[in-house]
C-alpha cells in the first residue's frame, strides 16, 4: 500500500468546559481525501471536537497537527490554518446582510485579497456547483434551509480548503431538506475532499464515510469501516448506541 | 397663560431672529452626535475587546460620564478646555455634548454588537478571516443597523440637551428664548414658542429615523 498522507492528527486531546471534562484524551489521524463520520449521543463531544480541529474551542491539552505541523493557537496564525481547514456549521450562519454571492465572495476578498472578477466567476462556478447558480443575487432569508446550507458549503469552498470539517450540517433542516445537503457532501466527497462529518445520518456515514468513529463520554470508542461498525461493533456500547439510533 | 393668537403673533414676530439660532442648535447636535457616535464606537470595540487596559478606560469613562450631570460636564469640559486649548465656544460645547453622549452611544453599539449571534463570528473566523476582519465585515454592519433605533433616540435627548449650551453663552435656540422673555417679561410666549421649535425638529427627526429603519430592513431574517 502506499503512503497515505496524513491531513489531520489529533494526539491526546484534552477539553474542558469549567469542571466538566467534554474531551478525554482523544486520538484519531485523518489521511488525504478520506471521509470520517463522528457519530455518537449528544454530549459525546464530537462537536468539541472538530470545533477544535478548526481552533474555535481551545484545547487544554494534547497535539493538534494539520498537514504534520504541530499547531499552536497562541503563536501560530490561525487565520493561515483555517484558510486550509473549513467548516460548515449546523445553523449555517450565513451573513445576513449580504447576498449569496457576496456571502461566497466574501472571504476570498477580504483574508486572500483575491482578484474580484476572479473571485465573482469562481463563486459563480461554486453556486452552480451546489445548484444555485439562480439565488446569486437574493439575500439568505428568502431561501430555505436546505438552499442556506449548500450555500454555506460553496462560502467555505470558496476559500479552497483542503479539508471540510461538518458540524451536524443537517440536523437543523426540515427531513425533506436533508437530501440535498448530503447529496452535496457526497459529491464533495467524490471529489476526493478529506473530510470530518458529525452527523446522526447512519445511513449517509454508511455509504460515504471511509471511516466511521463512534464517540461517547469524550473518547473515540471504537474506529473502524462502516460496515464494520454498523454489522458488527466490537465495543458493547457502540452497540448500545447503534440498536438505539437505527 | 398666552392666548393663541398672541402667541401665534409672537411666533411669527420672532420667526426671523430663530433661524441662526435654530441652525446653531441643529450644527451643535449634529456635531456632537457625529463625534460622540465616533468616541461611542470606539469605546464600544474597547468594552468588547480582550484588551483588559482597555475595558478598565472604557469602564471608567462610561462610569464618570453617566454619574455627572451634563451641566456639570459642560461646565468642567467649557472652563477646562478653554483654559488649556481655546477650541473655541462652538466646539467646547459642541465637544462637550460628544463627550457626554459617547458614553450613551458607547453602551449602544456594545449592546447592538453582543446581540449579533456568536455563529456570525465563528463563520467569519473558520473561513479564515481575522477577528478585526469579521468584526468590521460581519459583525458591524449588523450591529450598526440594530443600533439605528437606539441611536435615534440619543440624537433626540442630544437635540434637547444642546439646549444647555445656553449656560455657556452659545446663541442657540434655548438662549434666544431666554433672552427675548427677559427683555419683554413675558417668558411663557417664548418658552412655548421654543419647545414647539424642539418639539417640530423632533418630531421631523423621528419620522426620518423611522424610514430608515424600513429601508435597511432588507436581508432581515
Amino acid at each position: 500500500m502506499e503512503d497515505k498522507q496524513v491531513m489531520i492528527r489529533v494526539q491526546n486531546l484534552k477539553k474542558s468546559f469549567g469542571q466538566v471534562e467534554v474531551l478525554k484524551d482523544v486520538t484519531l489521524e485523518v489521511a488525504k481525501g478520506e471521509v470520517v463520520v463522528l457519530i455518537g449521543a449528544s454530549g459525546s463531544g464530537k462537536s468539541t471536537l472538530i470545533r477544535c480541529i478548526n481552533f474555535l474551542e481551545i484545547k487544554n491539552g494534547g497535539d493538534i497537527l494539520i498537514e504534520g505541523k504541530s499547531i499552536d493557537p497562541k503563536k501560530d496564525d490561525l487565520t493561515k490554518v483555517r484558510q486550509k481547514v473549513g467548516m460548515v456549521f449546523q445553523h449555517f450562519n450565513l451573513f445576513p446582510h449580504k447576498t449569496v454571492l457576496e456571502n461566497v465572495m466574501e472571504a476570498p476578498l477580504i483574508a486572500k485579497k483575491a482578484d474580484k472578477e476572479q473571485t465573482k466567476q469562481e463563486a459563480l462556478q461554486l453556486l452552480q456547483k451546489v445548484g444555485l447558480s439562480e439565488k446569486a443575487d437574493v439575500y439568505p432569508s428568502s431561501l430555505s434551509g436546505g438552499q442556506k446550507q449548500r450555500v454555506a458549503i460553496a462560502r467555505s469552498l470558496a476559500m479552497k480548503p483542503e479539508i471540510m470539517l461538518f458540524d451536524e450540517p443537517t440536523s437543523a433542516l426540515d427531513p425533506e431538506l436533508v437530501g440535498e445537503v448530503l447529496e452535496t457532501m457526497k459529491q464533495l466527497a467524490q471529489d476526493g475532499m478529506t473530510m470530518i462529518i458529525v452527523t446522526h445520518e447512519m445511513g449517509f456515514a454508511k455509504e460515504v464515510a471511509d471511516w466511521v468513529a463512534f464517540m461517547n463520554q469524550g473518547k473515540i470508542v471504537e474506529m473502524a469501516r462502516p460496515e464494520e461498525i454498523f454489522n458488527n461493533p466490537k465495543e458493547e456500547r457502540t452497540r448500545e448506541f447503534l440498536n438505539r439510533v437505527l | 397663560m398666552p392666548s393663541i393668537s398672541h402667541l401665534t403673533e409672537e411666533f411669527f414676530r420672532t420667526l426671523p431672529f430663530f433661524w441662526k439660532p435654530l441652525l446653531l442648535t441643529f450644527e451643535l447636535t449634529v456635531a456632537s452626535v457625529i463625534v460622540g457616535s465616533i468616541i461611542g464606537l470606539f469605546v464600544a470595540l474597547l468594552k468588547v475587546s480582550k484588551f483588559k487596559l482597555g475595558q478598565i478606560i472604557a469602564n471608567v469613562y462610561i462610569m464618570v460620564i453617566r454619574g455627572t450631570p451634563l451641566i456639570v460636564q459642560i461646565f468642567v469640559l467649557y472652563f477646562g478646555f478653554y483654559k488649556m486649548i481655546d477650541l473655541g465656544q462652538f466646539w467646547s460645547a459642541a465637544l462637550a455634548l460628544a463627550i457626554h453622549s459617547g458614553a450613551y452611544i458607547a453602551e449602544i453599539f456594545r449592546g447592538s454588537i453582543q446581540s449579533i449571534d456568536k455563529g456570525q463570528m465563528e463563520a467569519g473566523l473558520s473561513l479564515g478571516m481575522s477577528s478585526s476582519q469579521t468584526m468590521r465585515r460581519i459583525i458591524l454592519p449588523q450591529a450598526m443597523k440594530r443600533s439605528i433605533p437606539p441611536l435615534g433616540n440619543q440624537f433626540i435627548l442630544s437635540l434637547k440637551e444642546s439646549s444647555l449650551a445656553a449656560f455657556i453663552a452659545m446663541d442657540e435656540l434655548f438662549s434666544l428664548a431666554r433672552r427675548l422673555s427677559a427683555e419683554t417679561f413675558d417668558e411663557m410666549t417664548y418658552f412655548l414658542i421654543v419647545a414647539l421649535y424642539y418639539l417640530v425638529i423632533v418630531m421631523i427627526f423621528t419620522y426620518v429615523v423611522h424610514r430608515m429603519e424600513k429601508r435597511l430592513a432588507k436581508g432581515d431574517v
